[in-house]
């Protein structure tokens, strides 16, 4: 029966990744007739017929002198060999090269915020919920409201101004150098984790809050269920309880939360990533923004949304685990 | 309280667009949030009116860099030498107007999917729920910024993106309540007295789902103000728009930071807060107002600290059966000397 | 007094709101001796549960408060203790059978593993022991495949099955009181028959006190020894079974007696008693029963008739019991 579901599941998923690959295909084509028209060198003092052969040329090149069905199938196959294009930066670099060598620099970021977003938040929330309409639980409200409308970039910016630039307690840009100098050594590391303090913080601070919210809501819905009486009736203590009757049902909505914050954790640092110059994913594509690298900004596109597609399943598997209740059919 | 009877819950409490804004005023944390946004409109309709200078105009800019002071509240910018308070009253209008524009389509488009999903049923809600899976899948900044390469940067791509994408969220919502209102009697009365689909969503289920709507797109509100400023800051709006977004970004690029320039950066960001925060308020005092069982913890708990003892003595006092009078009262025939209550 | 095996004396809870407070339990007496099933009987808002809870002391302030003169399981006082001596006695010495057992049950867990757990906690029985038990207390309480049953999760029972889980959770350790608390409601009616059987033959035979908590009166003829009939937060009257079912003294007992629809019934209408129970929060004034009764009086608007305590260990609270009209 299990089973089923999670075949069922991995189906769909393949089918959206295809809608979504579809898409990608297509969106470059909008608000042009010609596909290639964003590649044709300027025609400068060509004549027509001059020019007519370096559009051809240029077509060829670039794999318009096709059909756009061959270049569809093209572009699939290109996928099941994992190749996502070739950028038009000088030296064609594989787009996958480039996503691979900025990626691990993005999940810097991205996995530690995540993992101190989740530790605390996980903390404070349950203490908020222990402490339910006492000051610990009026601060995480306030910090809710107020955490929403202060946006990561600006506190970003603050952060940057205040201990980067008048405390210069970190470095308020991120060292260009870092990347080229990593080496694996103690000080490189140090170095790398001096100058994602910032942005991590800037991140963390929306994520902290974020997840003591959700935990303290799950908390206080699960605490209200008949079964926590039932346990307290059997003379558990109250750790007992807490851990694995209150907080093993509270954590299963956490979970899909959890897997929508992963899958925005990549593309949502771009903004971050601008605020600091630091060398990620998201400054790889806001690069190829300004140099049209079309190829690259799509392959990009496609890694984040085959990204996300497969961060969605895993917390629907996962739920299945940790869930006995999931059996069959769609929790709608 | 189940889900389905918080759904109804929200659906019954009737009441139009003026006792609502009568309920907000009356609630003080309502009231503030009704006060700050009235203001922050006010201030962008009014902006020419207000700005002591027009950031527009290029023959009223001043010395480049200057520090606050009484003809430049909050200084000029390093850039340009524009007036400040000036850039930050008129970009009180971008992020108003397209945060509440977008809302409100948002709050048509996304209440139509949620009660055709949750009415008909079938395969339109199928087909709405995979567009739902489809479009959560996209990441939604990056395919802002491969749009605004493709079509031009403008405002209008980006509120394109926003209802394309945000539509979602309402839509997942309405349909939960509207499968819940399905099954009510009124609707169930009118199915069986003929009435047509379209009628009866349209007059039985959709004022059902009016509360949620209008709390929804304030909350929805607040969060396009958000990410707004998050594009405009990366320079995907309107280049000759004034946004503060836009103002950040400058800041940052024109060396705010390195020169010390805090105000430059600070009222941009206080803008954002504001805006942001005022319409989170409306729309978290009118979760309240919806859905009263959550205020209970923390109204429970003041009852508590201000409970003196002596008001629950006297209640407890009051439960005591009363003595025995002796005189008159007999309490019937028969009976031995009262032994069973307690005095 | 000597057999006597929960005491409670002068019970009172109150819930405080914003609109006012709410009076759930107003001084309440209850007995129960050794081996002895006492049903609690009343409609549902009576402040039924709320004693079933205040006598395991599983009510908190907030958002509850209660006062109690004495509150004894055997003897021994409860009031004083510490919530850490209370979390030894709950489950060990006192248990109770909560109502909804879908609800009552961590759906996250095995059935097994939640008896384990009582096993566990307060005897000094390892893994596999407690296993063994639990599997023995499921097989006492007749659910069938007892060992493989035991790892399914509550989700996967049925209705009456996951009953007689709650009564085998309650019965593990052979506790001195069981508390029922409306042990039947949510089950059909054959089902209810066949827990009802459980609960009785495990009282009987391991001669634990009851305090059978419920609504329905079918349920109290079947197992009760005495009944205490509650209404609004007071104790009306006190009966044993047989007494109240052929000679109630109190007009609401009455009126439950009557709206019990029985197939030997020669009536052709139902019997209802007009109204509803009175809100917690705004009690009538006098006798809270006197505007839906039909012997009232002027005395019954002003005063709130005693708890009087007549022959036999019966009480009744009236100024107007039925017994009045045979006398004269």
């Amino acid at each position: 029966m299990k089973r089923s579901y999670v075949i069922k599941r991995i189906l769909y998923a393949i089918f959206i990744f295809f809608v979504v690959l579809t898409l990608n295909f297509f969106i470059p084509r909008l608000g042009v007739r010609d596909p290639a028209e964003r590649y044709y060198p300027p025609q400068g003092a060509m004549s027509e017929i001059e020019y007519e052969i370096i559009k051809q040329f240029t077509r060829a090149q670039y794999g318009f002198d096709v059909s756009t069905f061959q270049q569809y199938i093209r572009y699939i196959r290109g996928l099941a060999r994992l190749d996502l294009g070739t950028s038009l930066r000088s030296g064609s670099p594989k787009v996958t090269a480039l996503i691979g060598e900025r990626l691990p620099w993005t999940l810097v970021l991205s996995v530690t915020t995540l993992i101190i977003s989740l530790s605390i938040g996980l903390l404070f929330g349950t203490l908020a919920a222990w402490r339910r309409g006492r000051w610990q639980d009026t601060l995480l409200l306030n910090a809710s409201t107020v955490s929403v409308a202060l946006p990561a970039f600006f506190i970003a910016l603050m952060l940057s101004f205040y201990l980067g630039f008048e405390l210069e307690l970190f470095p308020a840009y991120t060292n260009p150098n870092m990347v080229a100098q990593f080496d694996w050594s103690w000080e490189a590391i140090q170095v790398v984790l001096n100058n994602a303090a910032l942005p991590i913080m800037s991140m963390a601070m929306g994520g902290i809050v974020g997840f003591s919210q959700s935990t303290r809501n799950s908390v206080i819905a699960v605490t209200n269920e008949d079964f926590v009486i039932t346990a307290r009736a059997k003379g558990l203590s109250h750790t007992t309880v807490l851990y694995k009757h209150i907080l093993r049902n509270a954590m299963l909505p956490l979970a899909t939360s959890i897997g929508m914050s992963i899958s925005g954790l990549i593309g949502g640092a771009i903004i971050i990533e601008q605020v600091f110059n630091w060398q990620g994913m998201g400054t790889l594509f806001l690069e190829a923004n300004s140099t049209n690298d079309y190829p690259l900004m799509m392959g990009i596109m496609l890694f984040l949304s085959a990204f996300a597609i497969l961060a969605n399943l895993i917390t629907e598997l996962l739920y299945v685990i940790l869930d006995p209740r999931v059996t069959v059919g769609d929790k709608r | 309280m189940s889900t389905r009877n918080v759904l109804l819950q929200v659906a019954r409490r009737g009441g139009s667009l003026l006792s609502l804004l009568k309920k907000l005023w009356g609630h003080p944390k309502g009231r503030l949030g009704l006060i700050l946004v009235s203001l922050l409109v006010l201030v962008a309709v009014l902006a020419p009116v207000l700005a002591p200078y027009d950031p527009y105009d290029v023959t009223q800019r001043a010395e480049k860099g200057l520090r606050p002071s009484l003809e430049h509240p909050l200084g000029t910018t390093i850039t340009t030498g524009q007036d400040i308070l000036s850039m930050l009253i008129y970009g009180a209008r971008v992020s108003l107007m397209i945060g509440i524009i977008t809302g409100v389509i948002l709050a048509f488009l996304g209440a139509l999917m949620g009660v055709i999903a949750g009415y008909v049923g079938g395969f339109a809600d199928n087909l709405i729920m995979r567009v739902v899976d489809i479009l959560l899948v996209i990441p939604t900044l990056p395919l802002i910024i491969v749009l605004t390469n493709l079509l031009g940067r403008s405002y209008f791509v980006i509120v394109l993106v926003f209802v394309a994408f945000g539509w979602t969220g309402l839509a997942r919502v309405i349909r939960s309540l509207v499968l819940v209102l399905k099954n009510s009697n009124y609707v169930k009365a009118a199915e069986l007295a003929g009435a047509s689909r379209w009628y009866i969503m349209t007059k039985h289920i959709l004022p059902g789902t009016s509360h949620l709507i209008i709390m929804n797109t304030t909350l929805t509100c607040a969060g396009i103000m958000v990410a707004e400023a998050g594009l405009s800051f990366l320079g995907l709006g309107d280049p000759t728009a004034i946004s503060w977004g836009k103002m950040l970004a400058e800041a940052q690029g024109g060396g705010a930071l390195l020169f010390g320039a805090w105000w430059w950066i600070l009222a941009p960001g206080a803008g954002i807060f504001l805006a942001v925060f005022s319409f989170m308020r409306i729309g978290i005092v009118m979760e309240e107002i919806f859905n009263p069982r959550m205020k209970a913890s923390s109204s429970i708990y003041k009852i508590f600290k201000h409970l003196n003892n002596t008001y629950l003595d006297e209640v407890f006092q009051s439960m005591e059966d009363e003595e025995p009078d002796d005189s008159a009262e007999e309490p019937f025939s028969n009976a031995p000397a009262p032994e069973g209550g307690h005095d | 007094m000597t057999s006597a095996m929960l005491e409670v004396r002068n019970l009172k809870v109150a819930f405080p709101c914003p609109g006012g407070i709410i009076r759930a339990v107003e001084g309440i007496d209850l007995a129960t001796k050794k081996g002895e099933c006492v049903a609690l009987v009343g409609e549902s808002g009576c402040g039924k549960s709320v004693t079933a809870l205040s006598i395991m002391r599983l009510l908190r302030t907030p958002p509850s408060v209660s006062r109690v003169d004495k509150l004894e399981l055997a003897g021994r006082d409860l009031t004083h203790r510490t919530e850490r001596e209370m979390e030894r006695i709950r489950g060990k010495d006192m248990a109770m059978i909560f109502q909804d057992a879908m609800t009552a049950l961590n759906p996250v867990m095995t059935v097994g593993k939640q008896i384990d757990e009582v096993y566990r906690r307060h005897t000094n029985l390892g893994k596999k022991e407690a296993r063994e038990r639990t599997v023995r207390a499921l097989e006492l309480v007749g659910v069938p495949e007892a060992r493989s049953r035991a790892d399914s999760f509550p989700h996967e029972l049925s209705g009456g099955m996951r009953q007689r889980v709650l009564i085998a959770l309650a019965f593990a350790c052979i506790p001195k009181l069981i508390i029922a608390d409306e042990p039947t409601t949510s089950l059909d009616v054959t089902i209810q028959a066949q827990v009802l059987d459980v609960l009785r033959t495990m009282q009987r035979e391991h001669g634990v006190s009851a305090l059978l908590i419920t609504h329905d009166l079918s349920v109290v003829a079947n197992m009760a020894d005495t009944v205490y009939v509650m209404y609004s937060g007071k104790i009306v009257e006190r009966a044993a079974m047989q007494d109240l079912f052929t000679d109630p003294l109190h007009p609401y007992t009455q009126g439950l007696l009557a709206s019990v629809p029985r197939l030997s019934d020669d009536k052709q209408a139902f019997v209802q008693i007009p109204d509803t129970v009175p809100h917690p929060m705004r009690k009538p004034t006098g006798c809270y029963f006197h505007p839906r009764c039909s012997r009232t009086s002027g005395r019954c608007e002003e005063h709130m008739p005693r708890l009087e305590a007549l022959e036999n260990g019966r009480q009744v609270r009236c100024w107007h019991p039925l017994r009045e009209e045979r006398e004269t």
